[in-house]
């Protein structure tokens, strides 16, 4: 949309055609439906059902104007098929880049699938409120993650390492369905072998290869020595998981707005406008989709 | 999920399609050529193997994509859905005849006696084995649906698109009403005419209301569509309730959740 | 706010001095109700409505409209233009003016502009007209029975006259060159105070006019009343379809038959919607009509209200006669009263 259109003009245009004086922020959210084209850079299987995807925006401004939070999400499109809100899951510490960790689950998901590095796809974004990591910064994290739940996460974990002095003792409990579901085992496994994090693996499903813990991730959590004066706890994962894990935290004495919890809910548009992701009188997209446990309490509907 | 992974899978095949037809009067395989102005658009991205009504020939045994036109009558036509359920990786079910069992499905209620009014005694041996007629997801797990008598050719042509490229968009649950209102249009209920727009699903846009008639329940009951407070409706509004259970039959006969609440 | 007052008879010059620069649409009979709609003459229009069927909102968020065009083969963004028609909604009520200027604040302030919405409101002139209540309407349990900003003129009918509020120049210099208009006597200003007062008390006094809406909306989400009311639910949406505020929408790719190119639409939609509030994988966080009914009244009486301070609902009253098993903010209020009653349990 430029403003030296006549009044009422609605004009989208292909990026050829973007002007030359428009700045990267312009281009994202003069019409923040509009996706820019970022080619694939890279894509290897996580699981046999989730890759991780890297990508790479072509235009020089946007990427340089696309810089998001840990715990913010963006709206993938693919013209035809349509747009899935997906968690970004590298940290803004990686520049020029964002990686997606893509779960075969709906269609555009299945289609990015069958893509390869090179193949352009759409992005808009970033969008919500991610993790408060200023907040976080000089105090423990408790980061509880679920399945798929590890994606937002991730993007946190990765940039609490690149500034690890920023932070205090950093555990992460993660369960999965089986062995085989569990994402980026390798890169936690060696900063837990460097005693960067405390890591606790959890399955419900275990395998011959398995002689880790058996269970949910509350059984680990409640070993746990917390400091809850100056503690933040992290959860994502299915919404089953919420409630369980909360009260173990609660119950270390974690203050409400000291949990920190990722919901999932429909994010169709990203900015607060088409009301899918309506949670009470809050919007996961805008509001969202990170809340702290006080303000969850306060929104009807929220767990 | 569709069946576009085949053409964007490594091998990247032109998908096969079958259109096949079962008990029905064809017109919906007739509305597919009424989509004249692109037909030659949408042959090109498909390769058409077999299609009922224009071949002689029989259909092979493999391919991509089955569309299958027509209520499952007999017990042959329920062998043919169970071998093309097999062969296809999509199953796209088109009409009233093959979602909702159709006009066809008002004979399922004492069919053997019914039998006997048209033929004297047994129906003839070329009508096949006579069974309940059943939409074709009643008997095997249907992909997508192309909804009402008949279908629209370009709702035809969106639906195979979606089969072909993907589309994350969902099926539409809700009832008709919506539409209506959208459209401006004067609702039936305010003139205490029966109209099953009240818990028929929608997706056609309302236009048998906006040609000035009322729905009569084509797409068939929405699975969200709440019959119970449509009755409801209806004796507020003055319509009578045993006609709009009746009116009902036409398009939902053999649909199981009218079944349960109509034995309340 | 600057004011004059004209002649009613002076009405039809003014329309059509509007209709030599811009499409005027208004509100004309259809059936047994009215809609707006285009106007080819003055004489078509009906000022004497008590409501419309469905809303004006439709000419600032069409029911379908395209968000782009793209190329669905390099997947990418085509050019795509549109110029909106510039437009005059002639006739518009206060519940009416003040659900644009909530839509106005769900889709352009805040962080992101929504450059369609936003397109159309500035190519949309409005003309705002006093109006007698009728049976339905409760505006003035929610302050939508003024409209304080969001016209560019509005009409109090006093009798022969218009008292006329202006609050644009372009319309201003329209009225000015079209009508004679002059400064109000003391007599125009008793009429306008009278009219006022006569409107206040023709509200339907059987619709109950309940404190901390709300709060109450929150004290009781519980209650086993929204299972009574959700059953009722036909999930057909007439509701939001016809509510001059419910703007959520769904956003679609259609594609050319070629299956090449296509538009990215996007088209009302509604959180009475069964399918609504599901997520990948099949889960609904709504899944009933209690939770959908409850969450679309929670939005009107609540949500907003916490947000920016007013109610969505502005007490139009569509939704009343929209609904055939007498699903709206009415029954809310009605069950908030029951359970205000001396004897409730």
């Amino acid at each position: 949309m430029q403003s030296n259109m006549p009044r009422g003009t609605i004009e989208v245009d292909a990026l050829r055609e973007a002007p030359q004086t428009m700045s990267g922020s312009e281009m994202l959210l003069g019409n923040a439906y509009r996706p820019w084209p970022a080619r694939i850079t890279s894509m290897r299987d996580l699981t046999a059902n989730e890759k991780l995807v890297e990508m790479r925006f072509i235009d020089e401004r946007v990427r340089e104007a696309f810089v998001h939070e840990p715990g913010q999400f963006l709206e993938l499109s693919l013209f035809g098929v349509g747009e899935a809100p997906i968690s970004i899951t590298s940290s803004p510490t990686k520049q020029g880049f964002v990686e997606l960790c893509i779960r075969r689950a709906g269609t555009v998901t299945s289609a990015l699938h069958s893509m390869h590095a090179g193949d352009i796809v759409g992005i808009r974004g970033p969008f919500g409120r991610g993790f408060p990591v200023d907040k976080f910064r000089g105090n423990d994290v408790l980061i509880v993650a679920g399945g798929l739940g590890i994606a937002p996460v991730r993007s946190l974990i990765n940039y609490i390492h690149d500034n690890r002095s920023d932070f205090g003792k950093v555990t992460i409990v993660y369960g999965s369905r089986t062995p085989s579901d569990i994402m980026f085992r390798d890169q936690f496994e060696m900063w837990r072998h460097r005693k960067d994090f405390e890591l606790y693996l959890t399955v419900d499903h275990p395998d011959d290869t398995w002689d880790g813990e058996v269970g949910v991730v509350t059984e680990p959590m409640k070993r746990l020595d917390i400091n809850p004066a100056n503690t933040y706890g992290v959860v994502c994962g299915p919404p089953v998981m919420y409630k369980f894990v909360v009260q173990v935290m609660r119950e270390k004495n974690i203050d409400y707005d000291h949990i920190y919890l990722d919901f999932e809910r429909h994010m169709k548009c990203g900015m607060g406008k088409c009301g899918h992701c309506q949670i009470g009188h809050q919007y996961c997209c805008i509001d969202g989709p990170v809340f702290n446990y006080w303000e969850a309490k306060n929104i009807q509907g929220s767990m | 999920m569709g069946a576009f992974s085949l053409i964007t899978d490594a091998e990247r095949r032109v998908p096969r399609v079958v259109v096949v037809g079962l008990a029905s009067c064809f017109g919906c395989q007739i509305q597919i050529t009424n989509a004249e102005p692109y037909l030659m658009q949408i042959l090109g991205q498909i390769d058409l193997q077999y299609w009922q009504l224009v071949t002689s020939e029989d259909m092979p045994d493999e391919f991509d994509v089955a569309i299958i036109e027509g209520a499952v009558t007999t017990r042959e036509a329920e062998q043919t859905v169970r071998a093309v359920r097999e062969r296809a990786a999509h199953v796209m079910a088109i009409g009233a005849c093959a979602t909702t069992a159709g006009v066809t499905g008002m004979a399922a209620p004492g069919l053997g006696g019914r039998v006997g009014e048209v033929y004297e005694g047994a129906a003839p041996e070329s009508s096949g084995e006579l069974i309940e007629p059943r939409p074709v997801s009643a008997v095997i797990e249907v992909d997508s649906e192309v909804l009402c008598c008949p279908i629209d050719p370009m709702d035809f042509v969106a639906a195979l698109q979606r089969v072909l490229f993907g589309s994350n968009r969902l099926p539409d649950t809700r009832t008709l009403c919506s539409d209506c209102k959208r459209n401006e249009t004067e609702c039936f209920y305010n003139d205490a005419t029966l109209c099953l727009g009240l818990v028929t699903r929608a997706g056609c846009g309302a236009r048998c209301v906006n040609l000035g008639r009322p729905c009569n329940g084509c797409a068939g009951l929405s699975p969200d569509a709440n019959v119970e407070a449509a009755r409801m409706a209806c004796a507020t509004y003055g319509v009578d309730v045993a006609a709009f259970d009746k009116a009902l039959e036409m398009f939902n006969q053999v649909n199981p959740a009218l079944a349960e609440s109509g034995d309340e | 706010m600057l004011y004059r007052v004209m002649d009613k008879r002076e009405l039809p010059a003014l329309v059509r001095a509007f209709m030599e620069s811009y499409e005027v649409v208004a509100p004309v009979k259809r059936g047994s109700g009215y809609v707006f709609d285009v106007i080819g003459s003055p004489d078509e229009i009906e000022l004497d409505y008590t409501q419309t069927d469905a809303s004006p909102k439709k000419y600032l968020m069409p029911s379908t409209e395209t968000l782009m065009r793209f190329d669905a083969q390099m997947n990418l963004v085509d050019d795509f233009t549109e110029q909106v028609t510039p437009r005059v909604v002639f006739g518009v009520h206060t519940c009416d003016i003040n659900a644009m200027n909530r839509l106005d604040i769900a889709l352009i302030e805040g962080k992101y502009v929504d450059p369609y919405y936003q397109a159309r409101r500035d190519a949309t002139m409005i003309i705002g007209i006093s109006c007698v209540p009728g049976d339905n309407c409760f505006c003035h349990l929610w302050g939508a029975d003024e409209a304080q900003f969001g016209y560019d003129l509005f009409l109090h009918d006093i009798g022969d006259k218009y008292l006329v509020s202006m609050s644009n120049v372009e319309a201003t210099n329209i009225l000015e060159a079209a009508c004679e208009i002059s400064e109000a006597t003391d007599e125009d200003r008793i009429a306008f105070r009278q009219a006022t007062r006569a409107r206040q008390a023709a509200f339907n006094k059987d619709i109950p006019d309940v404190q901390d809406v709300a709060m109450l909306m929150d004290v009781f989400h519980s209650d086993p009343f929204w299972e009574e009311l959700g059953s009722r639910c036909l999930s057909c949406s007439a509701c939001a379809s016809v509510c001059p505020t419910c703007f959520c929408f769904d956003i679609r790719d259609v594609l050319a038959p070629d299956g090449k190119t296509g538009e990215r639409v996007r088209t009302w939609d509604a959180c009475t919607s069964p399918g609504f509030a599901a997520v990948t994988g099949g889960y609904n966080f709504r899944p009933t009509g209690r939770e959908r009914v409850r969450h679309r009244m929670y939005h009107k009486l609540n949500g907003f209200f916490v947000n920016h301070d007013r109610m969505l609902c502005v007490g139009c009253g569509r939704c009343v006669k929209a609904c055939k098993t007498g699903i709206n903010p009415i029954e809310v209020l009605r069950f908030f009263k029951r359970k205000g009653a001396d004897h409730a349990k």
